[in-house]
């Protein structure tokens, strides 16, 4: 392991160096044009970012209609206190928890692995690549509308894992059990976005330097152990990125529950946080209640976002 | 003498810039045309009237209204109407979407469900009479069957006219009774209890997958198909004064274990989740025997399987009750009306009643090329309803039946009923803490007003 360490230390100091040619004048000119050229998305990031957080925070402090033409009346924290009280909305923390577990860890550890997998090709690198990222292009409403289809008790998936499993005429209820359509929403996802994370992490892997690998190949490391040892330590300033981002999606997940409660699934197992919010605000016209739970959502999408900038800080690596 | 140089400049400067006497007048003459021609120009740009209309999709609809449009315009110059159609499941939500944003369009139609919560809300306009081709708002409640005006009536005011109003009976395939050796004439189901039997004996299963229904439900439609059963085992779903939720337990326990009974963890008789039976009914492809429809259907099965249609091997009987039953329901009707946005200006608002008195002076069209029926007593008592196909069964269930309910928050309490129902069908919970949930959840909706 300390051997091993010397080359990553060595590069680091390299690239110090390569720093300390630049002088402070041309790094703060730089500086200045990059806020010129961020200054738009910067505005239009406010407008359509900030704007509507602040005014859902506003609203949630109120009892409003969607539909009633009078002024809202002020309620304080009475929306957050009635959910804090709603055996609904923990129904939707829940499943809103067990989804986001049972999707973002798989899609974690299996985006790694296939990523790992097409490095490691010779041939066909592109193609896998194609392969695994483009149901990420498909929109997430067309993706539930076709799983829909074969979750139908006659449809593809049955079919699929009974002819598998040699089981023939057993209807495995993918819509049609509490748990088995949380199941089901979980594979949509995963099936949806590993291709995207598996991407990130190709990025990752190709970012370590290959002559880290060829010193430890030359010092008699095998595969298993280079991977262990040097990859997965290299790669965790990318693991954490993914698992983050792949645990804010799935957070926000929203589009499969819906089209599969749409399509005849119990609501009660997949009720989200986000499903829930949209009934309540566009099935219920409670607007105020609905804004409330998108703070509470924002809120602990934030305490994760936090996780990510400390957990990249105290995970710096260099080469 | 010559001329200073200034001079000349200033000569030449005035030739060529100084307007000439023919090009003043010329300029007079455009400026008076102008003037003129302003207020005339302005008027006709005000007397454009361009009116939005938002309706749920239906081919057979489609094609009469959009030559109504084409007559409507030809008759009032400078009237445009802009028909914009939307799948039925998403209209509620466009349309509350859009109304938010204060952008909803000059009419629209939804089911009264659905379309209630914009009258308490006063977002829509009342019915003006004289538009709509009436002499007066009485002559308007003496033009319509009694009572079906009732939901659209607020405050003594009269929000909207109906579209359609509709209630649902059983449709049969006579092939697929032959097929599983059942006569039709004789064996179609006249309680629930009957429709298990016979749902069993037309049902073919792969294991536990079923390749052919006997009948299933129409499930996003709680309010309509299935609270007329419990209601004919003696509940109800709110109390007379409108104060409690949920009467009679036994009833709605019944209900319930009916509807677990019908489930893939009961008898497996069909699912939410297999493809809707009314879809499937027009293809006649041997996958389903029975659906629950309105008088439109006949009209669909005729635009989407004419052989079908004209084979005669298709029928309509009743809506089923419960042997025990302790009254006679059927199910429920409902009516979309025709409203009109009250933010929009009076003299879009004028057009549109006018535009929506002109399409409803059409029933008998609507009747016959489309299967709704606009409850006129008028078109009741004419030949074309009588000689409708199935008219008489309809007529008669309906008058069993009685107006679905309806509140501002009567889409919640649907969904809170979905709930219970698809608990006890698919998530294996007992009837009584389905019910006991449901009513919590319907209290607490009832509460809140």
């Amino acid at each position: 392991m300390g051997l091993q360490l010397i080359p990553v230390f060595f590069i680091g100091e390299e690239r110090d160096m390569t720093r300390r040619i630049f002088s402070p004048d041309i790094e703060h000119k730089k500086a200045r044009w990059g806020w010129v050229f961020i200054f738009p998305s910067l505005v239009f990031f406010s407008l359509f970012n900030f704007y509507p957080i602040f005014n859902a925070l506003y609203t949630s402090l109120f009892r409003k209609k969607l539909l009633s033409l009078k002024p809202p009346e002020f309620i304080g924290f009475a929306n957050y206190i009635y959910l804090f009280k709603s055996p609904d909305f923990w129904n939707s923390i829940r499943a809103t928890v067990v989804f986001t577990i049972g999707t973002f860890i798989p899609m974690v550890v299996f985006s790694l692995i296939f990523a790992v997998f097409i490095i490691s090709r010779k041939r066909f690198k592109k193609f896998f690549q194609m392969a695994y990222y483009s149901p990420a292009v498909l929109s997430s409403v067309v993706v539930a509308a076709i799983w829909l289809l074969m979750f139908d008790p006659r449809g593809l998936s049955n079919q699929f894992v009974n002819f598998i499993l040699n089981t023939p005429g057993v209807d495995h209820k993918w819509l049609a059990n509490s748990t088995m359509v949380q199941i089901s929403t979980m594979l949509v996802y995963f099936w949806k976005y590993v291709g995207y994370f598996t991407i990130i992490f190709l990025v990752g892997l190709a970012s370590i330097p290959q002559s880290i690998h060829e010193a430890a190949k030359m010092d008699g490391v095998n595969a298993w152990t280079g991977f262990w040892y040097i990859t997965l330590p290299l790669l965790k300033p990318t693991t954490i990125l993914v698992s983050i981002m792949s645990m804010l999606q799935c957070l926000k997940t929203f589009s499969t529950q819906y089209l599969f409660t749409q399509g005849g699934a119990p609501m009660g197992p997949i009720n989200v946080i986000t499903l829930n919010l949209y009934n309540t605000a566009i099935r219920d016209h409670r607007i105020g209640l609905a804004s409330a739970m998108s703070i509470i959502l924002f809120c602990i999408m934030l305490f994760f976002t936090w996780l990510q900038f400390k957990g990249s800080r105290s995970d710096k690596v260099s080469y | 003498m010559q001329k200073s140089g200034e001079s000349v400049l200033y000569s030449r400067f005035h030739q060529q810039y100084e307007p000439r006497g023919g090009d003043v007048m010329k300029k007079f003459w455009i400026i008076l045309i102008c003037a003129l021609f302003l207020p005339v120009a302005v008027h006709a740009a005000e007397s454009k009237i361009e009116l939005t209309y938002w309706t749920h999709e239906d081919p057979n609809r489609t094609e009469i209204e959009n030559r109504y449009i084409t007559e409507f315009e030809a008759s009032n110059p400078g009237v445009t109407v802009k028909r914009v159609t939307n799948p039925s499941k998403k209209m509620a939500e466009l349309i509350l979407t859009a109304f938010a944003a204060n952008q909803g369009p000059d009419m629209f139609n939804l089911q009264i469900e659905d379309e209630y919560a914009y009258i308490v809300n006063n977002r829509l306009a009342p019915v003006d009479y004289k538009a709509a081709g009436y002499p007066s708002d009485k002559a308007i409640y003496s033009a319509y069957l009694p009572k079906v005006l009732d939901p659209v009536t607020f405050k003594g005011k009269l929000y909207g006219l109906p579209l359609e109003l509709t209630n649902w009976c059983v449709y049969l395939n006579d092939r697929v009774f032959k097929d599983a050796g059942l006569d039709p004439d004789k064996s179609f189901p006249k309680t629930w209890e009957e429709m298990v039997e016979i749902s069993e004996k037309i049902t073919i299963r792969d294991g536990e997958i079923i390749k052919r229904r006997g009948f299933d439900f129409r499930y996003p439609y709680y309010l309509v198909a299935m609270v007329p059963m419990a209601e004919q085992l003696g509940g109800k779903l709110i109390s007379d004064d409108g104060k409690k939720a949920i009467i009679n337990d036994k009833a709605w326990i019944q209900f319930l274990e009916f509807m677990k009974e019908w489930g893939p963890n009961g008898k497996n008789l069909g699912s939410p989740t297999y493809t809707n039976a009314r879809a499937l009914f027009n293809k006649d492809n041997n996958d389903i025997g029975m659906c629950l429809s309105g008088l439109y259907q006949a009209g669909r099965i005729r635009k989407d399987n004419p052989e079908f249609y004209n084979s005669g091997e298709w029928r309509v009987v009743p809506y089923p009750k419960f042997k025990n039953a302790v009254e006679d329901v059927a199910s429920a009707y409902y009516g979309h009306y025709f409203v009109v946005n009250a933010q929009k200006p009076k003299k879009n608002q004028q057009m549109t009643w006018k535009f929506i008195g002109y399409m409803l002076g059409h029933s008998e069209e609507y009747l016959s090329k489309v299967g709704l029926i606009q409850p006129t007593v008028k078109l009741m008592e004419s030949e074309t309803f009588k000689s409708m196909p199935y008219s008489g069964v309809f007529k008669a269930d309906m008058e069993r039946g009685h107006v679905v309910y309806y509140g501002e928050n009567s889409a919640k309490i649907q969904d809170h009923i979905r709930e219970a129902v698809e608990s006890v069908m698919l998530a294996g919970a007992t009837p009584e803490d389905a019910l006991k949930n449901l009513r919590r959840k319907v209290q607490e909706v009832l509460d809140e007003k």
